[in-house]
């Protein structure tokens, strides 16, 4: 090196290294002292937006597609250990979805990370200093995921029977528990923010921060079990929507009837996951109340309050949906006219469970209005909007959406079990009594104080719980040998059905957004509660019309993608790109291409 | 199988119904949300008052607080769970009116600010101890604001700028909390208190509900005599699983007691504290 140097010119060295170090003063000491941004900024939407936009849809693909494996590995097993080919085509079916829904995952996985990077870069740092090796465990656990689920899909029709099917099923197991470890490592993370150790303060360092206390955080467990139910709701309601699409577009009978019975197998699948989750939103609720009793009130009566009537509009709409598809449906099964004369008390329950349900208690108010209404509660409406009756309420709505579904099941059968009308007896006299103790809780309530209260949903919840238990398994024993009074027409619903499965949809996955919206949103203006604050310009929490404005952009968004994701299925299966006319949906006569329910 | 004469109109005109379903089902859930009382949660405003700040300055940044930022109006103003402040309760006035005859011997702005930073000292009768310390979220400047605007509510404003001078400097605790970055001190992670047990009772808001000698407040079972009544298991599992059980008499406050502590105190501290009140068998 020193050769390259000219000999006769040592000045022009040294004047260059002057030169260099000239140079680096003024690029070298303000990067010490320079202090990192903690946020970037995003055009037009602003950062909170973006993010917020990014994480949503990013989550709902994850939903989809930690959902359908779940369900598909059950359709699965129904077809390897009941011998019924047409499960094993739909549980095959249900996998193509995911294939291309994976990539969408992790491209916007890839946004959210890229975006919180270069937005969010503070509470980022903060975060992987305290997650780096679950981060590290996330990637890896994807790759296994990802690999697990090209495996288990293009290996379908070579690993068909004997034992190789049960390798095959053995890889849809294996697949839903990479997928759910991964739910719970990311779970860990935005459960931290929400509900942090109690000991750390905004002094702690974070790396002091004890890994597996911040991991295994107080509302960790919780989501991660609500989660878990609420994906399969949702995995349940888009495979109906594609099967309703499909149904829609079917240009043959037989196209026909196999979608609507997807459909059937979607909504089912959706509807009776949502008649549990309640029961994991109480646990969810209870527990951040456990945390921070500050926070649950702010999440159930602070400025959150009007979003609990939204949801209850909304879970209104999605029992009317589910049980009006079901009533439908009736009309394909021979039989199934029988019971036709209780939907409408039914749908009077319904209705006003719905009604008790949205009813506001608590809410926000001025001094004028209090003044108003003579106190904090409206005179009338106040009686309505309490957990008593709101739980009471609910509670009924769910033992009338469980008595639609067996109504349902029993429509064609005929009862030939020598005990039959004992059981039938059994099982009304057991839901009496389970509405009985719904209503007498809810009544009682009034009653009792507070925390005497609380105590009563548990009971409410047990006895519904016990009903459907109970119920099911007498229905079980009823229905063996039964006789059909005919085989269901499947194919044979009028295509207003079908919409109603695109409600369902759309309605689940805005539900998801706005349940989105108040689990991060009651950590108000702080990135970890009480811990790290929002000091960005995006600080506050917006009120609910913004919020749905988001969320309705992430869900038509969201859609919009399926939709393209669906027809880039139909391209593979249809690469002729012919379109066939839509043959008519509503049904007179016909064959009856496939059975059962 | 039927076919329709004109396939392409029919895939078209399904896909157009297809697609104002779900726009209209969007559009709907928007304007209802959009129809209703729109609430934003704002970052508590920093505030900086020197002594000449006057009281409708503080009265006016309090009753901002109460209303927003400070998070109040949740319990203060609705359903039963805390005092209504703004309203009567039994015939003492609003809270202006009532605070001073609350405790005797403590007035009005002395006890309006310990009930806002030490709220366990002075729990309404008929009321749980659900009062979080607002020093977590509002700064001392901010707090006295509070402390201003409720006295207003019917009394006299005696909060001046002496009592904000003596936090003069400092700041909303949105320059306290650790910025996202993470450049805070070095810290210990657990409980306060070293090993020695009666600093760990003290420093770790235990005499917030029970009493040890004569400290303390007289809401959960006291700690005096506690090692005679009960065995050393029965107290490591009420500060580990404290949901489980309730002493007799205490029925009602399960659940109050937070569960946290079993992640809070490290083995060793829990130990020295279940051997210290187990030891306390006469007082």
């Amino acid at each position: 090196m020193s050769d390259c140097i000219p000999r006769s010119r040592p000045w022009l060295w040294a004047v260059s290294l002057a030169g260099i170090a000239l140079l680096a003063v003024p690029l070298g000491l303000p990067a010490q002292e320079a202090v990192m941004p903690q946020y970037g900024d995003f055009p037009l939407i602003g950062s909170r937006a973006a993010i917020w936009i990014a994480a949503q849809v990013h989550l709902l693909f994850a939903a989809f597609v930690l959902g359908v494996p779940m369900f598909a590995v059950v359709v699965e097993a129904i077809a390897l250990f009941g011998g019924e080919e047409r499960y094993d085509k739909l549980a095959k079916e249900f996998t193509r979805l995911l294939l291309v829904a994976y990539s969408a995952t992790a491209i916007w996985g890839g946004i959210l990370v890229f975006g919180l990077v270069t937005l969010y870069p503070g509470i980022w740092t903060y975060l992987a200093q305290i997650f780096a090796p679950s981060m590290w465990a996330y990637v890896g656990l994807f790759f296994f995921e990802s690999f697990t689920l090209y495996l288990y899909y293009y290996g379908w029709e070579r690993w068909k029977e004997g034992k190789a099917k049960v390798f095959h099923w053995s890889l849809g197991i294996l697949l839903n528990v990479w997928g759910t470890t991964v739910m719970l490592i990311a779970n860990s993370w935005l459960t931290f923010m929400m509900s942090p150790p109690a000991d750390l303060t905004p002094d702690t360092a974070p790396q002091n921060v004890q890994f597996w206390s911040a991991f295994a955080n107080a509302t960790w467990m919780p989501i991660n079990i609500h989660r878990l139910i609420a994906n399969v709701v949702f995995g349940g309601a888009i495979v109906g929507a594609y099967a309703a699409y499909r149904f829609l577009m079917a240009s043959s009978d037989e196209e026909r009837a196999h979608y609507d019975w997807m459909g059937y197998v979607g909504n089912f699948i959706a509807i009776g996951a949502l008649i549990v989750l309640p029961f994991a939103g109480y646990y969810l609720g209870r527990e951040i109340y456990e945390y921070n009793q500050q926070m649950g009130i702010t999440m159930m009566g602070g400025f959150m309050s009007w979003l609990w009537i939204v949801q209850a509009f909304l879970i209104g709409v999605l029992f009317l949906a589910g049980n009006y598809y079901l009533w439908v449906g009736m009309g394909r099964i021979p039989g199934a006219e029988r019971y036709t004369p209780y939907t409408k008390w039914m749908l009077v329950v319904l209705v006003l469970g719905v009604i008790v349900w949205a009813t506001p208690h608590t809410m926000i108010a001025s001094r004028e209005e209090l003044e108003a209404m003579g106190g904090s509660h409206h005179p009338f409406l106040g009686v309505l909007g309490v957990m008593s009756a709101k739980n009471t309420a609910v509670n009924l709505m769910i033992l009338t959406t469980f008595l639609s579904f067996l109504l349902y099941r029993r429509g064609n059968k005929r009862l030939t079990h020598p005990a039959a009308k004992t059981i039938t007896s059994i099982q009304a006299g057991i839901f009496v009594i389970a509405a009985g103790v719904v209503l007498f809780y809810g009544v009682y309530g009034y009653f009792v104080t507070a925390i005497v209260r609380i105590g009563f949903s548990v009971y409410q919840v047990l006895a519904v719980l016990g009903t459907i238990v109970s119920v099911t398994i007498l229905d079980a024993i009823v229905l063996r040998n039964a006789e059909s009074f005919g085989e269901i027409r499947w194919g044979h619903m009028p295509a207003r059905s079908q919409y109603a499965l695109f409600v369902l949809a759309v309605t689940f996955t805005w539900l998801m957004g706005l349940m989105g919206f108040a689990r991060s949103g009651i950590r108000q203006h702080w990135h970890v509660f009480e811990v790290v604050q929002d000091n960005s310009p995006w600080a506050a929490t917006p009120a609910l019309g913004y919020a749905a404005t988001v969320i309705s952009a992430c869900v038509l968004i969201f859609l919009a993608l399926v939709a393209f994701i669906f027809w880039l299925g139909n391209l593979a299966e249809n690469p002729s790109g012919k379109t066939s006319a839509p043959t008519r949906p509503v049904p007179v006569s016909g064959p009856t291409p496939a059975t059962g329910d | 199988m039927a076919r329709n004469d004109a396939p392409g109109a029919t895939v078209f005109m399904t896909n157009v119904k297809i697609g104002l379903v779900v726009l209209g089902t969007l559009g709907l859930y928007t304007l209802v949300a959009n129809s209703i009382p729109q609430v934003q949660s704002e970052v508590p405003e920093r505030l900086s008052f020197g002594a000449d700040v006057s009281s409708s300055e503080l009265v006016s940044a309090g009753e901002e607080l109460f209303q927003g930022a400070g998070g109040c109006v949740a319990c203060h103003g609705l359903g039963e769970r805390a005092p209504n402040l703004r309203t009567a309760e039994g015939n003492d006035g609003t809270i202006g009116a009532r605070c001073g005859s609350r405790v005797p011997g403590v007035d009005c702005k002395t006890y309006l600010h310990t009930s806002l930073v030490t709220p366990g000292d002075y729990v309404v009768e008929g009321y749980l101890p659900i009062m979080p310390d607002m020093r977590r979220t509002l700064s001392e400047t901010q707090i006295w604001a509070l402390v201003a605007y409720l006295e207003s509510l019917g009394g006299e404003v005696t909060v001046t700028g002496a009592d904000i001078v003596t936090s003069a400097g400092e700041e909303a605790p949105s320059s306290a909390a650790a910025t996202p970055s993470g450049t805070p001190a070095a810290t210990t992670v657990g409980a306060v208190g070293g090993m020695d047990p009666v600093a760990l009772i003290d420093n770790n808001l235990c005499v917030n509900c029970h009493t040890i000698d004569d400290r303390g407040v007289a809401l959960g079972p006291s700690f005096n005599g506690i090692g005679g009544r009960v065995d050393a298991n029965y107290i490591r599992n009420s500060i580990l699983n404290p949901g489980a059980g309730a002493s007799e008499g205490f029925e009602q406050l399960v659940g109050v007691m937070p569960t946290n502590f079993g992640q809070m105190f490290t083995a060793a501290q829990l130990e020295a504290i279940v051997n210290y009140l187990a030891a306390r068998t006469e007082g």
